[in-house]
């Protein structure tokens, strides 16, 4: 039982990353239907950030991580503006073609720049974990769930309520109409991106703090994972992001535990085609249907 | 010689002269291993790359798991080889084979639910598929786990003591492999198949509604592609010599993907080109070593920015050419004798006398709760124009789709020459004679007019995919007779002048037309059209109605439609069926309609309401 119990907080600490994650995939697809390949390497920018700021600069947690989430949307939005922007009436495999360039050439800057051999994350947090019932929990841990779980409500509530929300799905539901209501259709899109690339960044510490080395190529893995996620909650529904999230994270860390290490991804990659198939649109979608 | 000819001639030795001049490169050593190794791993990605093209450009669905095809191919391969115990020369052909099965065998079973899905889940569902193909490989204990395979015989060792000798052997293996696969997918791509496949890239329901069986030619051209991408994984495995599954992940089919991209989607010319240069690149660039990748990955960015729809676009230069000339060479070196050419061939027309050709029987469907058709009787007669008319939202169109098997009936049954079609898939009823045109027109946009008629008469025709690859005399015959027939059908139209040109080239009263004429040319007992005038000024729309007559005279077909153009409606119907609510509640002769006053109460209000409104409307003028 504690072993389960054990495992399921440790599903949630990882799927609130990937939840993180994969709200920057969602929103992007959401409002310029584009599969943004190079999200996942935000993540390693900010990750490098905070190894430069710390080991050449020297400079405390609370503003590394103020300053790793500002360089992440620096690049999110100079990516979108620069590399993106131009391709928008391109056919969509154009761009994505496009993205999957800005995600190699970011890999292998940072290759360039730090070499291949991975660096040590220069933050960990020695506070003891807390114990609840004989269940040891990890401060990191519990700062990642409250963290994301915060961070997703903020985001909703956004959506939701605020003016610059309001635009994004105007945006995201008819593009062409959006811009005939007056909405500045570009200032939208760079909020978007702006977003989904801080909450990366916001990941990216997060997930340094659980998987302490920082290499090249460590945004692929979650960046791809985070994806499936958005993909399997419905990709551009908010909530989705967050509910594929989850389940990624338990089944990866069930599947861990219980049947074998080895297989973890097989099984994610199997309930992401058993959803598919069942519900096409994912678990949040709505199923839409070619008007003949 | 005519320019036909010569550009068999000049294909055939452009590609000789290739192959002897690399060939003597290698075998007399001047090109040493490392520069033979890029030539083969050259090859054998423009065999990935075009055999992509066939799933990605031709029938335009995005697949993302291709390296999977390919590893499967390479596995199953080595094991053969390395466990066979003969020749290497006789059990690599075998090998091959099965490597190609075993990987159509996998895209068969993945694409049947796969290819339900399109555009972007399509994608990720392929992708799922390729990592879980890794993972399976990475824990099989037969494929060595993940440590993989290793001491694989490699082509450039095994053929000859001289090295120099086997790696030559090793070329041309993987250059007339090369040659054969790209020169398959160029004359599958034009035959009947190849129009069907396009035709669904085009316009998925058109091409059901024109007959194609659309998921029969998806899970066709999904399978081959993996066939052709097993083979390519083969001659990889026997090229380099182990395997490790780690490969074959999602990275090496995004890398293919690419170069399909690059080429451009579709053409198979622009596929050859861009994998050459994008295996070539990275070697060129060894030079300034780590800036490489970081500078293949910009040209990649730029090559997108600047040129969006790849090198070629969906262009091609012309081989095909040289492969009917082979093909006929051959025939004639192994003493085939070409069977005498039946004339012209002439698809199959039936002959229907009784003179009811549809009727429906209380025929009816709802959504949820939601009765969008209920009770509705109607029948057809021989050679009659009848119109279907009511206010928006009466469920004219929901009726089309019910006829045409796009909706499935809850109620009643649809009667087609005698027998019930309910519940058959569209492409199936279009065969047996509803043709239908759409609201919104829907033609293969992409494809000349002629090929779009031709697309329609592909259930009438019988050649085997293998004859269009091999374009055999059946193939000639039968492609011979449908060019004359679509000619023929084009000039009945006064079209014959465009049948070269872009379909989306046409002006839009042209494009309604053709689309008239694609549905005849499925040879219908009964032609639906969707509001055939809708956005003609009145000029188009005189014509319009000459042709309807025209269509009438010339061919034996029951015509019904759906209009709002009182005057047309008024103008050729012999008889009018008014819907309202789903239901049928007026019929008879255009002047009986014109007077009904159920007819007159749904179109502008109960009598009360159509008096206070034309009052208003009279008021309001004053």
């Amino acid at each position: 039982m504690t072993l389960f119990l054990n495992q399921l907080i440790n599903g949630l600490h990882v799927g609130s990353i990937y939840a993180l994650i994969a709200l920057g995939y969602t929103m992007v697809y959401g409002i310029v239907r584009l599969i943004n390949f190079a999200h996942g390497d935000i993540l390693m920018v900010g990750a490098y950030t905070a190894v430069v700021l710390t080991t050449m600069l020297g400079l405390p947690f609370p503003v590394v991580v103020v300053l790793v989430i500002l360089v992440c949307v620096l690049f999110g939005v100079l990516i979108e503006r620069i590399a993106y922007k131009p391709l928008r009436s391109s056919p969509r495999i154009s761009s994505l073609i496009t993205a999957i360039g800005v995600s190699m050439l970011l890999q292998n800057l940072a290759l360039l720049i730090f070499t291949p051999t991975p660096k040590p994350y220069p933050f960990s947090l020695n506070i003891p974990p807390l114990s609840i019932g004989g269940l040891q929990i990890g401060f990191t841990t519990v700062l990642t769930i409250v963290v994301s779980a915060a961070l997703m409500i903020l985001l909703q509530v956004l959506v939701a309520k605020s003016r610059a929300g309001k635009s994004m799905r105007a945006v995201s539901e008819d593009y062409d109409a959006a811009q005939l209501m007056g909405i500045n259709v570009n200032t939208t899109i760079t909020f978007t991106f702006a977003i989904g690339c801080a909450l990366a960044g916001i990941g990216s510490v997060l997930y340094g703090l659980a998987y302490p080395t920082v290499s090249p190529t460590l945004g692929s893995l979650p960046g791809l994972k985070a994806f499936i996620a958005a993909v399997l909650g419905g990709i551009g529904i908010i909530p989705g992001a967050m509910l594929g999230g989850l389940i990624m994270g338990l089944a990866e860390s069930l599947t861990k535990a219980y049947i074998s290490s080895r297989l973890s991804d097989a099984v994610v990659y199997g309930i992401l085609i058993v959803v598919l198939l069942f519900k096409p649109s994912g678990l949040l979608g709505r199923r839409t249907r070619e008007k003949v | 010689m005519n320019m036909k000819a010569k550009s068999y001639v000049l294909n055939i030795a452009a590609l000789l002269i290739v192959y002897i001049v690399l060939s003597l490169l290698i075998s007399t050593g001047t090109f040493n291993s490392y520069i033979s190794g890029i030539l083969a791993t050259t090859g054998i990605a423009i065999m990935m790359t075009v055999s992509l093209n066939l799933t990605t450009g031709l029938l335009g669905q995005l697949a993302l798991g291709h390296a999977g095809f390919m590893s499967v191919g390479a596995y199953v391969a080595a094991l053969i080889t390395k466990s066979l115990n003969m020749n290497f020369g006789f059990a690599l052909p075998v090998a091959l084979i099965a490597g190609g099965l075993a990987a159509a065998l996998c895209g068969l079973l993945i694409g049947m639910p796969a290819l339900r899905l399109k555009g972007d889940y399509l994608a990720i569902i392929t992708l799922g598929f390729g990592e879980i193909i890794r993972v399976v490989i990475e824990n099989l204990s037969v494929t060595g786990g993940a440590s993989g395979l290793s001491r694989i015989t490699r082509m450039s060792r095994a053929f000859s003591e001289d090295a120099n000798v086997s790696s030559a052997v090793q070329f041309s293996i993987i250059f007339w492999m090369m040659v054969v696969m790209i020169a398959s997918i160029f004359t599958l791509g034009r035959s009947r198949h190849g129009r069907a496949i396009i035709s669904i890239r085009e316009n998925e329901v058109a091409a059901e509604a024109t007959g194609i069986p659309t998921t029969y030619y998806k899970l066709f051209a999904f399978t081959l592609a993996a066939f052709f991408a097993g083979i390519a994984g083969g001659l990889y495995a026997h090229q380099i010599g182990m395997l490790s599954a780690k490969t074959f992940g999602f990275n090496k089919s995004i890398e293919y993907l690419v170069m399909v991209v690059l080429g451009g989607m579709g053409s198979i010319t622009g596929s050859i080109i861009s994998s050459a240069v994008l295996v070539a690149l990275p070697e060129f660039l060894r030079g300034f070593s780590e800036w490489r990748l970081v500078i293949y990955s910009l040209l990649l960015i730029l090559m997108m920015l600047f040129r969006p729809s790849g090198l070629m676009g969906t262009k091609e230069f012309s081989l095909l050419a040289s492969w009917t000339a082979t093909a006929t060479t051959l025939k004639r070196w192994l003493g085939i004798k070409k069977r005498p050419t039946k004339m012209p061939f002439t698809p199959h027309y039936d002959v229907w006398e009784d003179s009811v050709v549809l009727e429906t029987k209380n025929l009816g469907i709802s959504f949820g709760g939601l009765k969008a058709a209920e009770g509705i009787d109607i029948q057809l007669k021989n050679d009659e124009i009848v119109g279907l008319i009511g206010p928006n939202g009466a469920g004219k169109t929901t009726f089309f789709n019910l006829l045409t098997g796009v909706y499935m009936p809850t109620e009643g049954d649809i009667i087609l020459l005698g027998k019930p079609i309910n519940g058959k898939p569209t492409h199936l009823i279009t065969e047996q004679g509803i043709a239908r045109t759409f609201q919104n027109i829907r033609l293969f946009k992409s494809m000349s007019v002629l090929d779009n008629i031709k697309v329609a008469f592909h259930t009438r025709m019988e050649y085997s995919p293998l004859s269009g690859i091999v374009r055999d005399s059946r193939f000639s015959s039968e492609e011979k007779g449908i060019d004359i027939r679509a000619r023929e059908l084009l000039k009945v139209f006064n079209m014959e002048d465009v049948a070269d040109v872009r379909a989306d080239g046409l002006p839009y009263g042209q494009q309604r037309k053709l689309e008239i004429c694609r549905a005849l040319a499925c040879n219908p007992k009964v032609l639906l059209l969707d509001e055939p005038a809708a956005g003609m000024n009145p000029i188009e729309t005189d014509e319009l109605m000459r042709t309807i007559r025209l269509i009438r005279s010339r061919f034996s077909v029951a015509i019904l439609l759906i209009e709002h153009d009182m005057k047309l409606v008024m103008g050729i119907c012999e008889r009018i069926y008014v819907l309202n609510y789903g239901r049928v509640i007026a019929q008879g002769s255009p002047a009986a309609i014109r007077d009904n006053p159920e007819v007159v109460a749904a179109y502008l209000g109960t009598t009360e309401q159509a008096q206070t409104a034309e009052g208003d409307l009279a008021h309001a003028e004053g």
